[in-house]
C-alpha cells in the first residue's frame, strides 16, 4: 500500500477510535502502567540498597531491624574490618580484591590481544586450514563451562599449576572462540581499500592492526574487554576449583568460603559488606559503559 | 549457542550491517608462505582452545573410564564410574531435580521478560532508565547477590518475613524447606537474567516494522489482538534464542546455587543439581572418574539441546519483511 494512504487513513482512525474515551480513562492507564513499572524497579533496587544498609549495621541489629530501616549510626568499621583482618573469623578481603584485579586483568588484556590476533588472521588473511581451525573454534563454543572442569583441573594438576594465579587466569588469556568470533565479524567489515593503501604506504601486518585495524575497531575492542573483564570478576566455579588457599582467593571465592564456613549466617554485615566490595567496581562498569554493554548483548542474538 | 547465530545478521557501531556470513571452501589459500604469515597471530589461540578446550572435552570421555583421586597415577575403571554415578551417586536424582529447576525457572522467566519488553516498547518518560535498571543484576557478581538474596530469605529474621510479618502471614521457612528451597533459587535466578532475557525480546519487538501495527490499527485489530497476531509470530526466532541459550544456562546452575545453598545441595538432596554434584564428587569426594562421567552425562542432555536448536533454526520458516 502507497504511504499515502497510511498517512491519510491513520489520522481519521484513530480519531474514530479515541474520542468516545474518556481522558479520565487514558490517564488511569498511564498511571496503572508506571505503577507496574515502579513495583518492578523497587524489586530491582532493593537487594543493593538493603545490602548496603545492613553493611553499615552493627551485627546485633542485621536480623533485628529490617532491611529497609537505614542504619542511625552507620558502622564504617564493618568496611575497614571486612578490608583488613577481621580478628574473629580470618579473612581478608584486601587480599582478595587484590587477586581478583591481578587475575581479571591478565585475563582482559590476554583475552583482548590475543583474540584480536586471531581474529585478524581469519577476516584479513588466506592460508591453508583456516576455515578448519575456525570451524573447530566455533564447534567448542557449544563446550559448557563446567563440563570441563573437571579435565581442566586434572591437566592443571600434571602441569602443577593448582593455586597459582597462572591457572586462573590462563584458560581464558589466549584468546577465547566467541570473542575471536565476535571481533573477526568486524574486521571483515573494514574496507579492503584503506588496508590496500595502508599496505601501498609500506605497513605490514603489525603496522596495518597498529594503525588502521585497532582505531577503527575501537568500540569492539572495548565491547570485548568488557566482556572479558566481568566474566573474569564475576568468575567463580574455576576459582573455587584451582585454589584452595586464603591467599589465593579472589573475591568470589572468599566470599563463599566466609559464607558457608563454620558459623553459616554470622557475621552477616561483614558478609554484607564484603559482597558490596565486590559488586561496586561492577555497577561501576555498568553505569559507564551500559551501552556498550547491551550493544554486546544484542549482538549475541544477532540483531 | 553461538553456532546458530553465525549465519545470522549483525550490527556493529560504526560498522554498518554484516554481511550473512559463509565460509568459502578453503582451496588456493597461498600455501606455506601464506601459513608462516599467519601462524604468530593464530598459534596463541590456537594452543589456548586445543589445550583448555579441545583436549578437555576429549580427556573428560577418557577420564570417565578411569579412576584417579587427585593425585598419583590414573588406573582403568571400565563402566565402574558410570555404574556408581547411578548407584551411589544420585545420578538421576540430580538430573531430576535439574530439570525441575528448568521447569521453575524457564516458563516464569520467559513471559516476565517478554511481559517488560512488551511494557517498555513505547515512545514513554523513562523507558531507558527502566530498560537498564533491569539489567543492572545481569552484571552484578552472582555469589555477592547469592549472599544477599540468602540474608534476604532468612526465615523470620530476613527482609521478606518481616515484610509478610507486616501483613500477618507467617512465610515458609524459604531455604531451609525443601519444598522452597528450589523455588528460591530459581527466583533468585529470574531476578539475576530478567533484564538480560527482556533486551532480546526488546530488540525483537524493535526490529518489527511500524507500518505491520499501522495497518493492523486502520483495520481495527485492538492492541491485544495486534500482540498475539503480529508481535508473537515475528518473535518466533527471537523466542527460540531465548528459550534455548536459557535452557542451556539453567541445565548449569552453580553460582547462586552453590551459595544459597551452602554448597550442599539442602536440605537434603532437594537443590543437587547435577553441576553441583560434579563439583562434590570430584574436588569434595576426590572421586574424579565419576564426576567426568557425571560431567559427559550433563554434556550429552546439553547437546541434545543445542543439536535441537540448530535443527530448529535450519528448518524454521523465516519471516522476510522490509521497514
Amino acid at each position: 500500500m502507497s504511504t499515502i494512504a497510511v498517512e491519510a487513513a491513520v489520522p481519521s482512525a484513530t480519531m474514530a477510535s479515541r474520542a468516545p474515551r474518556s481522558r479520565s480513562l487514558h490517564w488511569a492507564k498511564l498511571v496503572l502502567f508506571y505503577l507496574v513499572l515502579s513495583v518492578f524497579g523497587a524489586l530491582f533496587i532493593a537487594p543493593y540498597v538493603f545490602a548496603l544498609f545492613g553493611s553499615l549495621k552493627p551485627e546485633s541489629q542485621i536480623y533485628t531491624v529490617p532491611a529497609w530501616v537505614p542504619p542511625v549510626h552507620p558502622a564504617w568499621v564493618n568496611y575497614s574490618n571486612t578490608w583488613g583482618n577481621f580478628s574473629q573469623v580470618q579473612t581478608e578481603f584486601s587480599t582478595y580484591f587484590y587477586n581478583t584485579l591481578l587475575v581479571t586483568s591478565a585475563l582482559t588484556v590476554g583475552q583482548v590481544f590475543f583474540s584480536m590476533l586471531a581474529a585478524y588472521a581469519f577476516a584479513r588473511m588466506k592460508f591453508p586450514g583456516r576455515d578448519a581451525i575456525f570451524w573447530l573454534y566455533l564447534m567448542t563454543l557449544m563446550v559448557p563451562n563446567i563440563v570441563t572442569i573437571i579435565p581442566l583441573y586434572t591437566i592443571m594438576d600434571k602441569l602443577h599449576l593448582v593455586n597459582t594465579y597462572w591457572a586462573m587466569f590462563l584458560p581464558y588469556a589466549l584468546g577465547t572462540p566467541y570473542t575471536i568470533f565476535l571481533m573477526r565479524q568486524f574486521f571483515r567489515n573494514i574496507p579492503q581499500e584503506v588496508i590496500d593503501a595502508a599496505k601501498i604506504d609500506g605497513l605490514g601486518d603489525i603496522g596495518v592492526l597498529r594503525r588502521v585495524i585497532i582505531p577503527l575497531a575501537r568500540p569492539v575492542l572495548i565491547t570485548a574487554g568488557l566482556i572479558a573483564f566481568v566474566f573474569g570478576w564475576n568468575n567463580f566455579l574455576w576459582p573455587l576449583v584451582v585454589s584452595n588457599s586464603q591467599s589465593h582467593f579472589v573475591l568470589t571465592t572468599g566470599l563463599a568460603n566466609f559464607s558457608t564456613g563454620p558459623g553459616t549466617g554470622a557475621y552477616l554485615n561483614i558478609l554484607l559488606a564484603g559482597s558490596m566490595i565486590t559488586l561496586l567496581p561492577m555497577i561501576v562498569i555498568f553505569i559507564v559503559f551500559n551501552r556498550y554493554i547491551i550493544r554486546s548483548i544484542q549482538l549475541t542474538s544477532g540483531r | 549457542m553461538a553456532v546458530a547465530t553465525a549465519g545470522v545478521e549483525g550490527r556493529l557501531e560504526g560498522g554498518g550491517a554484516l554481511r550473512p556470513d559463509r565460509l568459502r571452501p578453503s582451496n588456493g589459500n597461498g600455501g606455506l608462505r601464506a601459513f608462516a604469515r599467519a601462524f604468530p597471530f593464530v598459534l596463541p589461540s590456537f594452543v589456548g582452545v586445543t589445550v583448555f578446550l579441545v583436549v578437555p572435552v576429549i580427556f573428560v570421555f577418557v577420564l570417565s573410564f578411569l579412576n584417579w583421586s587427585g593425585a598419583g597415577p590414573f588406573s582403568w575403571a571400565g563402566v565402574q564410574n558410570w555404574v556408581n554415578i547411578f548407584k551411589y551417586d544420585g545420578a538421576a536424582h540430580s538430573l531430576g531435580v535439574t530439570a525441575y529447576y528448568v521447569l521453575l525457572n524457564i516458563p516464569l522467566q520467559t513471559v516476565l521478560a517478554l511481559g517488560l519488553a512488551v511494557m517498555l516498547n513505547r515512545k514513554r518518560r523513562g523507558m531507558g532508565f527502566y530498560r537498564v535498571l533491569f539489567l543492572a543484576p545481569y552484571l552484578s557478581t552472582p555469589v555477592a547477590m547469592g549472599i544477599i538474596w540468602f540474608w534476604v530469605f532468612q526465615p523470620q529474621n530476613g527482609a521478606i518475613d518481616h515484610f509478610l510479618g507486616l501483613v500477618g502471614i507467617t512465610g515458609p521457612n524459604w531455604l531451609n524447606s525443601s519444598l522452597w528451597a528450589m523455588p528460591v533459587v530459581a527466583a533468585v535466578n529470574i531476578w539475576q537474567y530478567l533484564g538480560f532475557n527482556m533486551l532480546f525480546f526488546f530488540a525483537g519487538l524493535q526490529s518489527i516494522p511500524r507500518s505491520l501495527y499501522e495497518a493492523a490499527e486502520i483495520d481495527g485489530a485492538s492492541k491485544w489482538r495486534q500482540f498475539w497476531r503480529i508481535s508473537l509470530p515475528l518473535l518466533n526466532p527471537t523466542m527460540l534464542f531465548v528459550l534455548v541459550t536459557d535452557v542451556i544456562g539453567s541445565f548449569q546452575v552453580f553460582d547462586t546455587l552453590y551459595v544459597l545453598t551452602g554448597g550442599s545441595g539442602g536440605p537434603g538432596d532437594s537443590t543437587k543439581v547435577i553441576s553441583l554434584q560434579i563439583y562434590n564428587v570430584g574436588f569434595v569426594g576426590t572421586r574424579y572418574g565419576e564426576a567426568a562421567a557425571l560431567s559427559v552425562l550433563l554434556f550429552a542432555v546439553v547437546l541434545l539441546f543445542s543439536v535441537g536448536q540448530f535443527m530448529f533454526f535450519r528448518n524454521r520458516t523465516t519471516y522476510e519483511y522490509s521497514a
